[in-house]
């Protein structure tokens, strides 16, 4: 299948998506930015949080649910897709995969990656950032990856939510970043399509 | 509204920020607090936008003050508000009892977290239901609001403006941790499109005014400072001069004018929501964030052929009774859920008798997930 060809906009389904890592990788944003491009394409997203009173370290968690119309119930309870970005997440932050589902993570922050019922695709998402030119990108490196993988905005709407609500001199780097994540997602599947 | 909520005029907005921004489009110009977890953004988002408007905001030294400044604001004739969680609505209760004596309208925002005393800042709960209802001293009345939902956040706390400018008294407007930090997509109404409720001003011969006195809607017209009324406030029982009095007749008709008041307007006061409640025979009451799990578990327990329904009040004081009835005709079995050691609970046993009603509760920190609920409907069928 292509990225594109199960967009959430097409169907009904509801979609459960985690983003879990520790604080300061910038994970809510990636889920802040993930929503405003679902929201400019009509859909509905509640956005929950949990974090420890650090502003680094620490686990960081940022759940969506999305659909749409308004959620009955609008915390995470079975995750389509999770992403982790450090070890620290990936024991409680795997609890709610659905069976089936996928998980994303970090190859070298999650050196003990979860196992279980689920598809777990270990990518090297900090190691691009670092080269690009910035491991603080990692979290845009992630959202294109997942973006791609789920379906569930379009590119052009994720790349103009991107540019929204970055600062103006991180544009192009984040942009780029999030181009190096749709390009390791679509390897990947072009991988395990042969 | 700021730029990165908005897309296609579609709105990401935090539940404390949709508070915020649904009192300034209400006509609020007026907020004085102190900033307590998980109730801050409130007051950091009032502190942006009042400037806007032309408002004032002030962070007080306590919320002792702030409700203090409140009610100050409002008898000068602003629509004014604060917002607090678990510990601060403990200290803002002793003004909160002088505004519905005194009869100033104004808007009380309870963020719960976990208690007693500072006990959990960042979990959810809903421990105050009894102190929003009995936190201040002596017989009262309490009008509580309870969104379960941002987009609820906001249209209830516009009714909250309008339900203190139409009844004079001070409304609290409750909501849990998680619905205060909850991010959720809203369509926001055009600002015309809200109906909003302005207090009554007295436009009575000066000669002779008495303040506290009412017509037949029991609620007495407020003098605008600077229109040149005479006029006397305290918080002693008083007649209606405003004058203190012991007078057992008058002190009698001043606090059942000031409780018959609400029971007047019950049409307007009363809200709630109920969901498959017609042929159901178990019946779960929920508010809230439960009331959102409850949702999921209606849809699910449906599916499977129970027969589960909802009610929900959104009004939780005065407690929505009638609409409680009709919804619970056909149900054998209620369920009351909620983040606390029992406290509606009470209030239902009390209508439905303690026989029909069974707890599903948590004072954990934690929320109650649907299953939780489908579970506690599972073991009552």
């Amino acid at each position: 299948m292509t990225p594109e060809s199960t967009n959430a906009n097409n169907n009904d389904r509801r979609h459960e998506i985690r983003f879990a890592g520790s604080g300061g990788q910038g994970l809510q944003l990636s889920a802040k930015i993930l929503a405003y491009a679902l929201i400019g394409e009509g859909l509905y997203a509640s956005q929950s949080q949990s974090y420890e009173p650090t502003s680094r370290g620490g686990l960081s968690r940022a759940d969506l649910v999305i659909g749409p119309d308004e959620p009955d119930f609008p915390l995470a309870t079975a995750a389509d897709f999770i992403l982790l970005l450090d070890q620290v997440a990936a024991n409680d932050g795997a609890k709610i995969i659905k069976p089936g589902g996928t998980i994303i993570t970090d190859q070298r922050l999650v050196p003990s990656p979860p196992s279980g019922d689920f598809r777990l695709l270990a990518l090297p998402i900090t190691d691009t950032a670092i080269a690009i030119g910035n491991p603080r990108i990692a979290n845009v490196v992630a959202l294109g990856v997942l973006n791609a993988l789920a379906a569930l905005a379009s590119r052009e709407a994720l790349e103009a939510a991107v540019g929204a609500l970055t600062p103006a001199k991180f544009r192009e780097l984040n942009l780029e970043a999030l181009k190096a994540g749709y390009g390791m997602a679509e390897a990947e599947t072009a991988e395990s399509a042969a | 509204m700021s730029k990165t909520e908005a897309n296609a005029n579609r709105h990401n907005v935090q539940g404390n920020h949709a508070c915020a921004l649904a009192a300034i489009a209400a006509g609020c110009r007026f907020y004085a607090g102190y900033p307590i977890t998980p109730s801050s953004e409130v007051a950091e988002r009032m502190s942006l936008e009042l400037p806007k408007v032309g408002g004032v905001f002030i962070q007080m030294e306590d919320e002792i003050a702030s409700m203090g400044a409140v009610l100050g604001a409002s008898m000068g004739g602003l629509k004014a508000m604060t917002a607090t969680s678990g510990p601060g609505f403990s200290l803002k209760q002793e003004h909160i009892g002088y505004g519905i004596l005194a009869e100033t309208p104004s808007v009380v925002i309870n963020v719960m977290r976990g208690g007693p005393s500072t006990g959990m800042p960042t979990r959810p709960s809903q421990g105050d239901v009894m102190q929003a209802r009995w936190g201040t001293h002596g017989d009262h009345t309490a009008i509580v609001l309870a969104p379960a939902s941002v987009a609820e956040v906001y249209t209830e706390t516009v009714r909250a403006f309008n339900l203190a400018e139409q009844l004079r008294s001070p409304v609290i407007v409750l909501f849990d941790e998680i619905i205060g930090h909850l991010v959720e997509t809203i369509q926001l109404p055009a600002p015309e499109s809200l109906q909003l409720i302005e207090r009554k001003w007295a436009d009575a011969p000066k000669e002779g005014y008495l303040p506290y006195a009412a017509g037949d809607d029991m609620i007495p017209p407020m003098p605008r400072p600077g229109d040149g009324y005479r006029s006397h406030t305290t918080g002693l029982t008083h007649d209606e001069s405003g004058f203190p009095t012991q007078d057992p007749a008058k002190a009698e008709a001043m606090l059942a004018r000031l409780i018959n008041k609400v029971e007047r307007h019950r049409d307007v006061v009363d809200a709630a929501d109920m969901m498959a409640t017609e042929d159901a025979d178990i019946l779960v009451v929920a508010y809230g964030t439960p009331a959102r799990a409850a949702r999921r578990a209606v849809k699910e327990a449906r599916e499977q052929g129970i027969k589960l329904g909802l009610f929900r009040p959104i009004t939780l004081w005065p407690f929505p009774e009638r609409a409680f009835l009709a919804a619970a005709k056909s149900a054998k079995r209620i369920i009351v859920a909620e983040m606390n050691a029992g406290q509606l609970l009470l209030e239902i046993e009390r209508i439905a008798g303690r026989e029909r009603v069974s707890p599903l509760l948590r004072f954990d920190g934690e929320h109650i997930a649907p299953d939780e609920i489908l579970d506690a409907v599972g073991k009552a069928a």
